[in-house]
């Protein structure tokens, strides 16, 4: 496919840039770990607002991340020395969990789960005023590729939401966790640590951290997306955060391309 | 048994993995290790070229067929079938390219593509004892080897509307040869032959070079010194199978000479062989 790929590709028109398929929408993550490991106490004020911002207008789709379950099963698979691509299949169900109590939730608000690959439908719901709710997880499964050096799939469910919003032709990917992005430092050991409002895909790579807000491979994809060029962090823990980012305010911190 | 963990405003449990970051560059070695477990390590993964055989109709396909039915007599050759879809995967992608749609639609459409091949080829082998085989359902397979029934299954990856954007150019990286090569991975195979309709992998592209040279045998570490840019594979196969710890041995025979898949299934080195040394 190699030779018939190239041929394809220099047949392409240099002006090529895909249609939006629905630029409107905005995609957003729900955490796992970060929000509804926490339960109720965090989890519902969010919901308040996001059925403020579909009450308002603003087309949503939530996606769903996995959390500590997630975690559990990874470790247990890893010590059995599981292929990744088994990993990520076992890491596909924890999301999936957590989006049909997300739905349940949201029923009443007009939640609705959606299987993975249902994108097709997302116009019906989300003119019948809906709130599509979905796993976050990508569909790649056994066919997650291994990275050097780890046995846990790369693209977990912030690159499902990512790509989510990519291939939808959303501008901007929102992440909900439990903090307000990105900082100079470790906020909770160093008080000096200053929040970081703005940031690229490449300053953050060539800070070569040891750890980093996003799965890695969001943060490599970003500069390469057609359509999908910020990634917003938000800290659902503060009143108000999630509702102004839905607005398409500029809260937490956002990385771009 | 692991306990639930509270303490932080959150309900943990207890694992190696409790409240580390997942993005974390130790955390994630520490789930590493130099093997990962092989589940189907006697079984072959046999693709058959879209472009290469099917497109090129009956007369290429009932020969091969025919090579089918006698390998499928010795019932110690366990392998699956995968298929490719050619020339509908270009028309495709060229149609699609035109109206626009993005990477995802693109990577979503091509399948239905493959999907026709599967059912051409059972449709042929179904009498001799062969079915399409669902996407992801392996653990089907020790069933089907038991009952002599070769699976027949698609070959491009379920990335869908999450394929990722390609590092260049605008199509799909994620294609047919790497989705046969992960599966095989996964499994942990004994070996993917790739049927085509060239005696094998040539430094340049021997349908328009006359001084091309095949490999015979090659090592992995050697081939990606000098990938050759016409290239009757993927590079993403390649790049994929650096990082990976199972599969050890790719051929790819002519499917348009009677004997040469069934020599190779054999273990036989024909065409051309890639091998993946051991560090």
């Amino acid at each position: 496919m190699s030779t018939e790929r190239r041929t394809l590709d220099a047949h392409m028109p240099g002006d090529y840039r895909p249609t939006a398929v629905m630029p409107d929408v905005k995609v957003v993550k729900i955490g796992g770990q970060s929000i509804l490991d926490r339960g109720r106490a965090a989890l519902f004020p969010i919901l308040d607002e996001i059925v403020q911002a579909r009450k308002l207008g603003i087309q949503v789709v939530l996606l769903a991340g996995g959390g500590t379950r997630a975690r559990h099963i990874y470790s247990i698979a890893s010590e059995l020395e599981m292929p990744t691509g088994v990993v990520a299949t076992l890491g596909k169900y924890i999301p999936m969990q957590n989006a049909r109590m997300l739905q349940m939730l949201l029923a009443k608000h007009g939640g609705i789960y959606m299987l993975p690959d249902d994108f097709e439908k997302l116009p019906l719901y989300l003119q019948m005023g809906c709130i599509p709710v979905m796993s976050g997880m990508p569909p790649f499964g056994y066919w997650e590729k291994r990275e050097e050096g780890s046995r846990i799939p790369p693209h977990r469910t912030d690159a499902g939401v990512f790509l989510s919003a990519e291939f939808l032709g959303s501008p901007r990917a929102i992440f909900i966790k439990d903090e307000d992005g990105l900082y100079t430092d470790d906020p909770k050991k160093n008080p000096d640590a200053k929040h970081i409002a703005r940031i690229t895909a490449k300053e953050l790579q060539a800070q070569n951290l040891p750890d980093v807000v996003l799965e890695r491979v969001v943060i490599e994809y970003l500069p390469r997306a057609q359509w999908c060029k910020e990634l917003q962090i938000v800290n659902g823990l503060k009143p108000g955060q999630v509702l102004a980012a839905l607005k398409g305010e500029d809260v937490g911190t956002i990385i771009s391309a | 048994m692991s306990e639930l963990v509270g303490g932080d405003g959150r309900t943990h449990i207890n694992s190696r993995l409790m409240r580390e970051s997942l993005q974390n560059r130790d955390v994630l070695s520490n789930t590493d290790s130099e093997r990962d477990l092989q589940i189907f390590p006697d079984v072959s993964l046999v693709s058959i070229g879209g472009q290469s055989i099917f497109d090129r109709g009956k007369g290429a396909i009932l020969p091969l067929v025919e090579e089918l039915v006698e390998i499928k007599k010795d019932r110690n050759v366990k392998m699956v079938i995968g298929v490719g879809g050619g020339t509908r995967v270009c028309h495709t992608i060229s149609i699609a390219v035109d109206l626009g749609l993005p990477v995802g639609g693109m990577a979503q459409l091509v399948g239905a593509m493959e999907e026709l091949n599967a059912i051409l080829l059972n449709t042929l082998l179904a009498p001799h004892g062969s079915m399409p085989m669902q996407r992801d359902h392996f653990w089907d397979l020790p069933l089907y080897f038991d009952a002599g029934i070769t699976p027949i299954a698609i070959s491009v990856p379920p990335y869908h509307f999450w394929e990722p954007p390609p590092d260049v150019g605008h199509l799909p990286m994620h294609g047919s040869d790497f989705g046969l090569f992960q599966l095989a991975e996964v499994l942990g195979m004994k070996q993917v032959i790739f049927v085509k309709d060239e005696d094998g992998l040539y430094d340049k592209d021997p349908k328009r070079h006359a001084d091309a040279k095949k490999f015979d045998k090659i090592t992995l570490a050697e081939l990606m010194k000098k990938l050759p840019d016409d290239n009757i594979l993927d590079p993403e196969l390649f790049q994929a199978w650096k990082t990976a710890k199972n599969l050890k041995r790719i051929v790819i025979v002519n499917g348009l000479k009677r004997g040469e898949l069934t020599r190779a299934l054999r273990g036989e080195d024909v065409g051309t062989v890639i091998v993946k040394e051991t560090a």
